[in-house]
């Protein structure tokens, strides 16, 4: 029997209509005990995690304003005329932000799998190839269906967005009042971000046969260029931007259907740029989100065509100055364009290149390519004849307009010292002002306050006009899944720490320092046989950098999920592979059950997976989420100093005993333990600092004394190297001797004696009296006493 | 009096009013605190004298919190008697607990002085302790250079060409606490 409708003979006004059939599902694994989690079915999880890592808040604003009882002064945590206390507003905002978040990556989601089931029809198999026979990792583990068809996944959205719904529900004055409990409902939504991340780039790498484990994906996937420099412009070039790849997608296809590849340039920015070089690896990327604004003055596109996220409010307004026509093609980003989506093609390119109107709205995927395409290749000879880049008499006619009166630091995000630069470039140095390049991040807030109109960030592009044509570095596509067989082979290196840990390199580029950091992250870690996985903004970045030999971080360095590989798994949605990474250790090598298992999956990650995210320049919404969705499911992260403005942390203290205690699984023995990890999400000043915290937060209490000695190695070595000293707590992840660097096993006993009185068998080069706790290799930790296989007696 | 914030857009608030306040009267502050610590970030490294003013307020018996990756300076300096090294995030975390022990375990502390931290990063810390070190109050100063509005008092804000008249403020601080 199908879906459908059903006319009974002989009974004319009869029709029966036949919505979900109930299928006999196949048996594939036990249901474990929280099948579609609720709001309340994981709060004792959340609540053994905020207990250890209890939130810390650090209000942007002190008032709330969101009913009209207000403006409520909540400052010195007073209670506002709702009653609700600054630290309950605080766990209120952070959850909004996470659901923003999160209906980004579900609206994402839900709109991909109408476009994919109208034009590959609900049966599109997921089918990702010999090496992956789990799937949906996060599918199974929070909904515990295991999908086959992209349609499927319909019953999944229907579960996020249903929780959503009674999740924002929260957010109403009157609602919650509790912030551990704002907490327990923003982990509850990060994770359903994180699921909904699955849901669009499984379906998408289904749908459009992304690289997966079919020939060709994997490790094999090819590199693609990087960069400003890259773009082709004596090409009639079409510029991508946003994170929804059909559009892009039937422009790849418009291009290759009509032989067009070599004529026309396909470039992106953003996450839909990963996705077009997942589909067409001709396309380039042209740079991440930072320098968007930049990319758009440069007035290297020929048409803009946007999708949905991280687009600039401003596009339309920004490409009628380089005369650059815009293609809207998603109705959450519309841009006050008029809709010819059903128009004649050729009427429409017309309109463009004539510039009748400064863009169109075109909001059925399958119709764009042909405008797009038609448009770049009729508009470009026209804008080819016309000044976009200054020159240089009117660069120095703005420099010298300067008076240097302050007001543009004063607006800048980082507070870059622009009039000084200004200053130089007016006596002819323009070196100081080509340096703010990397370091802007491409916001535009400085023009705004310039009582000059100085141009702020064209006369800064062109000043590193130069460096910008020389931008080309390199990529590997965007991989996506990582491979159950990967899995088999590093799952015990990285649960016995051998494998030190797996970096997870994330987010947007709002940074507090230039691009290099995401290099310098990228290149440390993976020199150090740590497994490097990056997914968009920062992946972008990473690849701008080169080593003395001019080779890029994805030259130098495998792309295998092992040790030292540095690997783009693809754009945002795609961080789900590395939640489904961390799901398959538990799956694959401990054979743990996943379906309907969060909590006991999300206990093993913690306590046994050195795993560490970072988003170094985190700024959206979305980055919340993604953090949030990670910090549920055990996994710690480091953000940069921009990311206090989110306004909470989780923050572990060391110094409070009873915070660390965890349970051994085999009988039921409470043990003190070091803080492994310490924090689930902290902010770092500067990128010295950071580093060794990303070394310190892969410390797990499972670790091996061979791994924690590796792992103490790296934690100390970083310290010393970016911060010129040993760390002050190293001592407290030290459980027996041979947890010692080898190396420096002798100085470091020494020390231990001297400066924390410990008591040493130095005929046997052992620790006789000082860890808190015992080295046991079988050691099973759990916070869960459910798993206690045999109490003690 | 008070001025407008580093960051233009940062206006916490009613009750955010930090004032702009002289050297002497931030050094009488610290003078009378109960215990001060002095909290510098990696901003300080930008010039010896910077450095040099934290370990001058050191030697005055103040304990340093170094955050950020600030502890090199001090280390190359070869002066590391009463410096922590700490993040500052944690730091601000274990400040706002009455009950914490403090670096030296001789508790907590009355009067935080924050100097060569990232402005934004130390705006948000300023905020947390502002919003919720009440019981028993906290007071949070800057000598940056910039005006801070969490901060019960800061500087004003210097450009570039006026930091000699930032060094000659710092100077005067430094001599005129009375530890």
């Amino acid at each position: 029997m199908a879906k459908g409708i059903l006319d009974v003979a002989g009974l004319e006004n009869v029709r029966i209509f036949i919505g979900e059939v109930a299928e006999e599902e196949e048996e594939w694994e036990p249901m474990g005990p929280h099948p579609k989690p609720g709001i309340t079915t994981l709060r004792n999880w959340d609540f053994k995690l905020l207990q250890r890592y209890k939130p810390f808040y650090a209000p942007f604003c002190d008032m709330c304003c969101l009913c009209t009882y207000g403006k409520c002064d909540l400052s010195g945590n007073k209670k506002g005329a709702c009653g609700i206390r600054m630290d309950a507003q605080q766990g209120r905002i952070v959850l909004l932000a996470c659901l923003i978040g999160c209906t980004a990556h579900a609206g994402h989601a839900r709109h991909l799998l109408h476009d994919l089931i109208r034009k590959f029809g609900r049966d599109a198999p997921i089918d990702f190839g010999p090496e992956i026979a789990v799937e949906a990792p996060l599918t199974r583990l929070i909904t515990g269906i295991r999908p086959k068809t992209i349609g499927d996944m319909e019953e999944v959205l229907d579960y996020i967005e249903e929780q959503i719904v009674q999740l924002s529900d929260a957010l109403h004055t009157g609602q919650e009042g509790s912030f551990l409990d704002f907490e327990s409902k923003a982990l509850h939504m990060g994770m359903l971000d994180s699921l909904a991340k699955e849901v669009a780039d499984i379906i998408q790498i289904a749908a459009y046969k992304l690289p997966s484990s079919h020939p060709g994906g994997g490790p094999d996937v090819p590199l693609v260029e990087v960069g400003l420099g890259t773009v082709d412009t004596s090409k009639p070039v079409i510029l991508v931007i946003g994170h929804n790849v059909p559009p892009a997608a039937d422009i790849a296809d418009y291009l290759m259907e009509h032989g067009l590849e070599d004529a026309v340039e396909l470039a992106g920015i953003c996450c839909t740029a990963h996705d077009t070089t997942r589909y067409y690896p001709k396309a380039k990327i042209v740079c991440a989100l930072g320098r968007q604004l930049r990319a758009i003055r440069l007035g290297i596109a020929d048409v803009i065509v946007v999708d949905e996220q991280c687009i600039r409010a401003d596009i339309v307004e920004l490409a009628q100055k380089t005369f650059t026509p815009v293609i809207a093609t998603n109705d959450k980003a519309l841009h006050g364009l008029e809709d010819r989506t059903y128009d004649e093609p050729d009427k429409v390119v017309k309109d463009l290149v004539e510039g009748k109107v400064p863009g169109v709205l075109i909001l059925d995927p399958e119709r764009v390519g042909e405008v797009a395409v038609k448009t770049a290749m009729q508009i470009a000879p026209k804008r080819r004849a016309m000044k976009i880049i200054m020159d240089d008499e009117e660069f120095q006619r703005w420099v010298r307009l300067c008076y240097q009166c302050g007001n543009c630091t004063l607006a800048c995000p980082n507070g870059l010292r622009i009039g000084s630069a200004m200053a130089k470039a007016a006596t002819g140095d323009t070196k100081p002002l080509a340096e703010l390049f990397d370091l802007c991040v491409g916001c535009g807030r400085c023009e705004q306050v310039c009582k000059r109109h100085i141009p702020i960030v064209d006369v800064i592009t062109k000043a590193a006009y130069p460096y910008v044509r020389q931008e080309r570095g390199k990529a590997r596509v965007g991989r996506g899944p990582v491979w159950d067989t990967e899995i088999r082979d590093v799952g015990a290196p990285i649960v016995l720490g051998t494998i030190p840990g797996v970096i997870a390199i994330i987010g947007c580029g709002n940074y507090p320092n230039g691009t290099r950091d995401a290099y310098l992250i990228t290149k440390e870690f993976a020199d150090r046989n740590y497994i490097v996985v990056l997914t968009g903004c920062m992946a972008i970045d990473a690849a701008l950098w080169k080593d003395e030999e001019g080779r890029g971080v994805y030259e130098t360095h495998h792309g295998r999920f092992d040790a030292g590989g540095v690997i783009n798994i693809g754009s945002c949605v795609s961080n789900a592979h590395i939640h489904g990474a961390c799901i398959k250790i538990a799956s694959i090598y401990a054979r743990r059950n996943l379906r309907g298992n969060y909590e006991e999956i999300a206990d093993y990650i913690l306590n046994r997976v050195g795993a560490c995210g970072v988003a170094w320049g985190a700024m959206s919404q979305k980055a919340a989420s993604i953090a949030t969705g990670f910090n549920r499911l055990g996994v710690p992260a480091v953000v940069g100093p921009h990311g206090t403005k989110y306004r909470r942390a989780y923050l572990g203290r060391p110094d409070i005993e009873d915070d660390w205690k965890i349970i051994d699984a085999r009988d039921g023995t409470e043990y003190r333990f070091e803080p492994a990890p310490q924090h689930l999400l902290v902010a770092c000043e500067t990128v010295e600092e950071a580093l060794p915290m990303i070394a310190k937060l892969c410390f797990r209490p499972s670790d091996t004394d061979r791994g924690r000695s590796i792992k103490l190695t790296h934690y100390i070595d970083l310290h010393e190297k970016y911060l010129g000293c040993l760390p002050p707590d190293w001592h407290l992840f030290v459980r027996t001797a041979t947890d010692l660097p080898i190396a420096r096993r002798e100085e470091l006993l020494k020390r231990l004696e001297d400066e924390h009185g410990w008591k040493i068998d130095w005929e046997r080069k052992r620790i006789l009296e000082g860890p808190m706790r015992p080295y046991d290799p079988s050691f099973d930790p759990t916070n869960l006493p459910r798993l206690i296989r045999k109490k003690k007696e | 009096m008070a001025c407008e914030p580093f960051d233009i857009a940062n206006v916490p608030g009613p009750a955010a009013l930090g004032v702009v306040a002289t050297p002497e009267a931030m050094a009488s502050v610290v003078s009378s605190a109960r215990r001060p610590l002095l909290v510098v970030g990696s901003e300080i490294l930008r010039d010896d004298f910077y450095l040099d003013v934290a370990i001058e307020i050191g030697r005055k018996g103040i304990p340093i919190a170094a955050t950020g990756h600030s502890i090199k300076g001090f280390v190359q300096k070869g002066y590391t008697d009463n410096v922590h090294i700490i993040n500052l995030h944690e730091l601000t975390n274990c400040l706002r607990d009455p009950e914490w022990r403090g670096l030296d375990g001789g508790g907590s502390y009355d009067v935080v002085i924050f100097f060569g931290i990232l402005y934004y990063y130390a705006s948000q810390m300023l905020s947390c302790i502002r919003n919720f070190c009440v019981r028993p109050l906290m007071r949070a100063i800057s000598i940056d250079r910039y005006f801070h509005p969490n901060a019960a008092m800061s500087f004003p804000n210097f450009r570039p060409k006026d930091e000699d008249k930032y060094k000659e403020m710092l100077k005067k601080f430094v001599e005129n606490i009375r530890r």
